[in-house]
This record gives C-alpha cells, structure tokens and sequence, in this order.
C-alpha cells in the first residue's frame, strides 16, 4: 500500500498513537521484518484438523496398537506409523554449533486468550463437534461416529512437535503396579488396600519440553588436603585431632546435553511436599529418540494433559539441571582433596538450546487419601515399564513397627550395660 | 568406639541406651521411605546423553588449618550436586 491510498486524515481529529518514539525506534520500526515462523517446522503437513482417515481403506477408526507401537485401523486391520522426528526434523545432530534458543513449533509461546476448546466440523456429516484440548485431542461425532482429530498447531500449547506412542498395554501396567503395591502390604493403610483396584489405571500422554543444549559451566569454592591426624589424650578418653592445606578451587566443564526433559505442566512441576508429583519425575527418562511426528490418532483412547508452561518459564529450570550435570562431571577431578569441597559459586553459560515439545506415554493409577489430602500416584513409565509409586502408608502400625525395634535395641542395650557394670 | 569402650574401663558407657531411640526412629524413616518414596527423583545427572569436554581449572593454597577436630570440610557439597550456591552472571 502506497503513501497516496489513505484516506486524507481529517486535521480536527485528535490523534494519539502513544508517546513519541525515537529516531533509531522509528528506523527500526521501518526496517521491521516480518514475523518469523518457528525456528523448526514441525507441522504433520499430510494432515488436517478433522479426520484422520486410513490410507488403504479409508476409515476414520484408527488407533494407536501398543504391541506394535503402530496405528492401526480397525475395520481394515491396516498398520503404518509416523516418521520419527529425531530424523525427520534432524534433532539427533549438531547440538555443539547449536547458538541462541531454538524453538519448535509445538513449543512456541502460549497464548493467554486461546481457549481450550476447539470446534471441529466433522467430515463425516457436517455436525459441529468440540474437542476440549485440555484433556484429549480427540473426540466421536456423535451423530455419526466419526473419529475427528487435533492435528494442527494451535497457540494453547495443546498440539506438541512429537508424540512417543504407547508401549506398555494395559495389562502389563496393571501388572506392574499390583507387583508393586503387593511388596508394600503390610504397612499401607488400609483403606487403600481395600479400595486398590489396579484396573483403574489411567493411560495419559503428558507434556514435556526436550531439550539439547550446549553450555560452560565453571565453580568456585573451597578444599582442603589433610595433612596430620594425631590422637590427644582427654581425661579418660582420646580425641583426634587433624591438620590441613585449604586451597581455593576453580574447576570449568563444557558439556552437550541430548534430550533433557523437563515436565511442560505447572501441576507436575510442583515438587513441594504436599504433593506426590516427585513419582511421576522418577520414571523418567523416556526413548525420547523414538518419538514420531504429531498424529492425534495415536492418542485415542487415552487423555493428554495441555502443557501451559513456555519456554522462558523453564529456562531457569534448564540451567539448574545443567549446572548440577556440570557438577556431576567434575567431580572426578577432585581426588585430591580428601577432606572434601566446598563450592560457594557457579556459573552455567549456555551457549545454545533447542526446545522441543513431546507428549509422554504414562500409565497412572491415582489414590486420594482423605484424611491427609493428598493424592498418592503410582507411575509406569509406558515405554521402559520402570515403576514408582507412593502407598499412603498406617501410620500406628509403622509407629508400632518402630516401638518394638526400638524396644528390642533397648534391651539389649541395658543387658550390655548391667552385663559390663 | 571400641577405643572408647576400653578406655571407659569396665563399665559400656551410658550412651549406648541411645541406641533404642535412634533405632526406633531410623526403622520408622525407613520404612516411610520405602512406601512413599518422598526422596526419590528422576536422576538426570546419570540418565541423559551427556557428552562432557575435559575438565579445566586449577587449585592455589590460600590458608592452613593446624588443628580441628573436623574429620572434613564443613559444608562438603562436592557430591551434592542439586544444592545450589551463590549464582555468577
């Protein structure tokens, strides 16, 4: 649009576009570019919102089969399966030239006005039907029974770049969590025994930022080298005594990190003592290298839970996690300081970082304690069956359990006592 | 505390009826611990693909301590690698 296509401007109007701006902000107003897209695209461009259809028989009932870890339709029995996005989208390489905060499509900045449902038209038969993002990216028209699917990006941070799909079935979960209540028997409360049903165990995708990074990390503190020990004699005991060198110690490390992952939910990120969400943070890590390009079928029959946390939120996060794996790594070099260090300051410089949003496959099976509010999960992980939990445990039988050892101790105690007196 | 018994001479010394108390509160711990797992978490200092250049710095004695009854340095944090210390920008 030129200068001459605007309507003359009416010179009585009052005009007010905000204080003036400089001339270096109206230079660079002037050369704005446009909006970048997202550093990767990782949009499934083979699909569209609505219908996921079989691509040999053309039905929408798709879903994911977990033995295969492939899609399947159930009218056809057809499989195929998503790419992998490690290849796909190049994420296995070049995390050392990695420079600034790369960011993935499906990891881009949520915004706050998106709502979380989303209204679809079903192929099908033309009905109106909303899928309620914050829990699952699918729904059936109920007119005619179409499978309709979330497959593009919105900005509500529903859609990820990748999805690692189910592996674990079912049965296996349920398996795995009995084995793991029944080693905790005997001092659970009881009214979690009695209220145990395995076979409500939940299978949920949940969200996670991966991230590969490049950083330096660089400490400062304190160690000491002993160099005497000797005993003194006081009344009718001895004490030893030591002596030692106190240097001032600076260790640096420059490290890449492949496919830390951090959780993409505030709820799960919430590792205070009221909650037990440290169990769901245990079963990781997940094969995040197999996970493949978005394709909600792969999430039907199971829920999602909405990542509502950016990048810029868990940035701090990623800097803690790099500067405690930096301090891991240089522990070895620290030998020679036998009476210990003491490190008093760090400093992480991550040189580059690329941000990827994934949904995680999670058995869940969740127990809520009344009497203390709180809930108690038992977590398997989908992928490697690893399984954490926390059993609300009686707490007059843990008491009595630690009464009688203590009682037992006791005694024997006082028998060595009258026993030397 | 062998040493200190002998030295005590014939009679064990008094501090040993402690050993019902602290043996009473480490089986209650444990057994917490063991069903509720609050201590536990995801180890990604060990679990992730890290790939570490070689260790640089150095070390320079500034001070000596010539008599302590410290076994180690106080706050040893060296294998604590989760607690964090003064941030440098």
């Amino acid at each position: 649009m030129t200068q001459d296509a605007q309507p003359p401007r009416d010179p009585d109007a009052p005009v007010f576009d905000g204080p003036p701006l400089s001339l270096e902000e109206e230079l660079a107003a002037a050369r704005a570019e446009p909006e970048p897209g997202p550093d990767i695209d990782t949009v499934n461009a083979e699909l569209a919102d609505g219908i996921n259809r079989c691509p040999k028989c053309g039905s929408t009932d798709v879903q994911l089969r977990a033995s295969t870890g492939m899609l399947v339709c159930l009218f056809c029995r057809h499989q195929w399966q998503e790419d992998r996005v490690e290849e796909e989208f190049g994420l296995g390489v070049g995390i050392e030239e990695l420079d600034g905060t790369v960011i993935a499509g499906g990891a881009g900045t949520i915004a706050a006005d998106v709502a979380d449902q989303v209204t679809l038209t079903c192929g099908g038969c033309g009905a109106e039907v909303v899928v309620d993002t914050a829990h699952a990216m699918n729904a059936r028209c109920h007119w005619c029974r179409h499978t309709l699917n979330i497959n593009q990006q919105t900005p509500n941070g529903a859609v990820p770049d990748a999805v690692l799909p189910f592996r674990l079935t079912h049965a296996e979960a349920v398996e795995r969590i009995r084995e793991f209540a029944s080693k905790r028997r005997l001092f659970a409360h009881p009214r979690f025994k009695k209220e145990f049903v395995p076979e409500n165990v939940l299978g949920v995708y949940l969200p996670y930022l991966v991230i590969d990074a490049r950083a330096e990390t660089t400490y400062v503190g304190k160690g000491e080298v002993q160099t005497r020990r000797w005993t003194e004699k006081s009344g009718d005991n001895t004490v030893t005594y030591y002596a030692a060198d106190v240097y001032q110690v600076q260790r640096s490390v420059g490290l890449t990190v492949d496919d830390l992952t951090i959780e993409g939910a505030a709820d799960r990120r919430d590792f205070d003592g009221s909650t037990t969400n440290n169990i769901i943070n245990t079963i990781l890590p997940f094969d995040t290298k197999n996970a493949v390009k978005w394709n909600s079928s792969y999430l039907v029959g199971f829920t999602s839970e909405k990542r509502d946390l950016d990048v810029d939120d868990l940035h701090p996060v990623m800097e803690e996690q790099l500067l405690s794996i930096g301090r891991s790594q240089v522990e070895g070099s620290l030998g020679q300081f036998d009476r210990g260090v003491r490190w008093e300051a760090e400093q992480v410089d991550v040189g580059g970082s690329r941000w990827v949003s994934m949904y995680l496959p999670v058995w869940l099976y969740s127990y809520y304690q009344e009497n203390t509010q709180t809930l108690h999960y038992i977590a398997v992980n989908a992928r490697t069956g690893e399984t954490m939990g926390s059993v609300p445990v009686s707490q007059w039988r843990l008491i009595t359990a630690a009464l009688t050892v203590g009682t037992f101790l006791e005694g024997i105690a006082g028998a060595i006592l009258v026993a030397t007196a | 505390m062998i040493d200190v018994v002998v030295m005590a001479g014939d009679s064990a010394p008094v501090w040993i009826l402690a050993a019902g108390p602290a043996g009473a509160a480490a089986t209650y711990w444990a057994l917490y611990r063991y069903y509720r797992n609050t201590d536990k978490s995801h180890a990604y200092e060990r679990d992730t693909i890290i790939e570490a250049q070689q260790v640089t710095g150095g070390q320079e004695k500034v001070d000596h301590v010539s008599r302590t009854r410290k076994s180690s340095i106080d706050g040893d944090n060296s294998s604590k690698h989760r607690q964090r210390v003064q941030r440098l920008r």
